[in-house]
């Protein structure tokens, strides 16, 4: 079927209209601002809506349904990715995450020999698993999966043993050692910068789980604790996306109710170009790979 | 000459040139120790050298080599009071004692190791019994009751006289428990599935095999540096029993290793044989050949084969020192290798910030806090055993 607006469109118009992703086109448009064209024009049959405004549609009505009959997951298109990290960074600043912490990092690796070498992403939350082996091993039943199917940790029940850090196969959390980013950094009086400015935003209350965790005592949790990733479940109550999913500059991480067939994630899912990682050990992963 | 009986609970001038070497030993560890004490006490656990990656380190396997001992000594308590090998009598009080010390030593390190150590009530007020670490918690206290039990009732129990039934039911429990608590500190490694390495059914069936080695390896120091027999005869044959159980464990304790690792290597597994390689050629190559199978293995079984060394007390006891050595290292050389594998490649350098290393030594403060318990656990061991006569020694009589 053609464009009934290509006949009007210059040449960058009708390349972008055809071949570029309406992420790419959306980063591109506003530097060529004047110009005529139109990446995504609005009324034709190539028009489509931004997946961050499609997931949040989603998302809606998902949160309508009863808790029992969502189920959230997470795909990531490792064709996209380019490894930018946005990802990581943005789950470290939602989240406030101290040094040695981290919730979703990116895994870069170079494949291939010279000259056919190339990089390749993996960037990597919490699994959620549905069958989660960091669950039963821990003696105080301070980590399970809650009502909305992922897997949290109770702050003021865990003991910090590390079962769950030993017993996750995708080396997806971290313990909570006690430090700041600003704790050696120089003092500098008068100034907004050096410690004394941003040791108040770093002390300042992180919002998992939907409570607030100030960062003032050091030996108060989740100091001595095991963490991950939660999918941004304060996020996900207020009916917003996760912040790795809003900041993907590539559109590369999708978010969604699988039990939604109108769902975005349910229709990336049903592609056979997908798979989870590790899927030998049964742990049923909620995030999905795209490849 | 008139003589009285010393009213004095210790009487070094009595002690033998053995026992005053282990208290001092036990004192230089135990001051070794209290700066480590002190820091992860009050200070907290940022000097670690495990991590996020490395999860778990010196702490865990001094709790699996401590509580292999406790478990080891309760079983060879059983030999004089349920078995009654008549070799072994007088010998079951100073096991009991063994196990008695050495258990909340084991509980001290793997207390060490909790994040929020103040928490720890919480695994009997609301305990997840599918967890191994709870049932452990649970076991290990259950069994240190039992051992304080066992030990009240030997105390009571008169030699000569035939073991009476409630004292024979408590036995029977604690040798059953000694059996499941030393393979369930195997099964907490090997029900994980993240780790290829431990996932084999023999690492928890080695256990208590090991466990009794280390049992056999104590009663070979406790008797070759401490205990007097009024019967030298018992004690040469004890020497000699000991030395032919200790050499069959050391050389099931070979089969076993090797089978272990022959499997592993023969299927290239990738996960298990990073793990391997770091065992046999890299980071722990010192503490496997060297620490693990030279001074803990060959050594000796060489020495065990040497009659007049076998049957001396001195050179018992420092086989038996060796042994123990040997079984510590074996512990680390199980914990330590199958964290070194990473979890996804390239996981390890994706993002960087402390104790995000895949590559483990222990630290000072983990060197520092294990020298203290252990240090504490001897002189525990040493006076407490002057107090309670379990090394048979008879009242000093001065004038």
């Amino acid at each position: 079927m053609s464009n009934p607006n290509e006949a009007s469109l210059p040449p960058t118009g009708m390349i972008l209209d055809k071949y570029a992703s309406e992420a790419f086109a959306g980063l591109v448009a506003p530097a060529l601002d004047g110009v005529n064209i139109s990446a995504a024009p609005a009324n034709g049959p190539l028009a489509k809506e931004d997946t961050l405004v499609r997931m949040q549609k989603d998302m809606k009505r998902a949160l309508e349904k009863p808790v029992s009959e969502r189920r959230w997951v997470m795909v990531i298109d490792l064709r996209k990715c380019v490894g930018c990290a946005a990802c990581t960074i943005a789950c470290v600043a939602e989240n406030k995450l101290p040094p040695g912490v981290v919730y979703r990092p990116v895994v870069n690796q170079e494949v291939g020999t010279y000259p056919n070498v190339t990089m390749k992403f993996l960037p990597r939350p919490c699994m959620q698993c549905d069958v989660p082996p960091c669950v039963p091993v821990c003696p105080v039943s301070a980590t399970y999966k809650d009502e909305n199917g992922i897997v949290v940790i109770d702050y003021e029940q865990c003991i910090g043993c590390r079962a769950c850090i030993v017993a996750c196969p995708y080396g997806a959390r971290t313990f909570d050692f006690g430090y700041t980013y600003t704790e050696t950094t120089p003092v500098a009086e008068g100034l907004v910068i050096g410690r004394t400015g941003a040791e108040s935003y770093e002390r300042a209350a992180s919002f998992e789980y939907s409570e607030e965790w100030p960062r003032t005592d050091l030996r108060a949790s989740p100091v001595g604790n095991a963490r991950k990733c939660h999918f941004c479940l304060h996020r996900l109550n207020e009916g917003m996306l996760p912040a790795c999913v809003t900041t993907c500059i590539g559109r590369a991480t999708y978010f969604g109710d699988a039990n939604d067939p109108d769902s975005l994630v349910s229709e990336l899912i049903a592609r056979p170009n997908v798979i989870r990682l590790k899927e030998e050990l049964g742990t049923q992963p909620r995030v999905y790979y795209v490849v | 000459m008139t003589k009285k009986t010393s009213t004095s609970l210790f009487d070094f001038k009595t002690m033998n040139n053995a026992t005053r070497i282990t208290l001092l030993m036990g004192v230089v560890a135990f001051i070794f120790g209290i700066s480590g004490l002190y820091t992860r006490l009050f200070i907290g656990e940022r000097e670690v050298g495990y991590g996020s990656y490395v999860v778990w380190g010196l702490w865990v396997a001094m709790y699996l080599f401590l509580a292999g001992i406790a478990t080891g000594s309760y079983m060879l308590a059983t030999l004089e009071y349920i078995f009654n090998v008549s070799i072994f009598k007088g010998t079951g009080k100073a096991a009991l004692w063994a196990g008695l010390v050495t258990m909340p030593a084991a509980l001290a390190t793997i207390g060490m190791d909790l994040g929020r150590m103040e928490r720890i009530i919480k695994v009997y007020l609301r305990p997840n019994f599918s967890s191994l670490l709870a049932q452990m918690v649970w076991g290990y206290t259950l069994f240190l009751l039992i051992v304080v039990v066992t030990l009240w009732l030997a105390f009571k129990h008169k030699e000569g006289q035939p073991t009476n039934a409630f004292f024979k039911l408590i036995l029977w429990i604690g040798f059953f428990m000694s059996i499941f608590l030393s393979g369930g500190v195997g099964a907490l490694l090997g029900v994980n599935a993240s780790r290829p390495y431990w996932t084999v059914g023999l690492l928890s069936v080695q256990f208590p095999i090991f466990a009794f080695a280390s049992g056999v390896s104590l009663m070979l120091i406790i008797i070759g540096w401490f205990m007097h027999f009024k019967d030298e005869e018992q004690r040469y044959h004890l020497f000699r029993w000991l030395g032919w159980v200790a050499i069959a464990l050391s050389l099931s304790k070979i089969y076993i290793l090797w089978a272990y690792l022959s499997q592993a290597w023969y299927t290239q597994i990738p996960d298990v044989m990073t793990a391997l390689n770091e065992i046999l050629f890299g980071r722990y190559w010192f503490s496997f050949w060297v620490i693990q199978i030279a001074i803990g293995t060959i050594i000796p079984l060489v020495l065990h084969m040497i009659p007049k060394l076998a049957h001396n007390g001195t050179w018992a006891g420092l086989i038996g020192l060796m042994v123990l050595v040997g079984f510590a290292a074996a512990r680390t050389n199980i914990v330590f290798p199958a964290m070194t594998v990473e979890m996804l490649d390239g996981l390890p350098t994706a993002f960087f910030g402390p104790h995000l290393d895949i590559n483990y030594t222990p630290s000072n403060l983990e060197w520092s806090v294990t020298s203290g318990v252990i240090g504490a656990a001897i002189l525990a061991f040493v006076l407490g055993a002057e107090i309670l006569a379990v090394f048979n020694k008879p009242k000093m009589e001065v004038k």
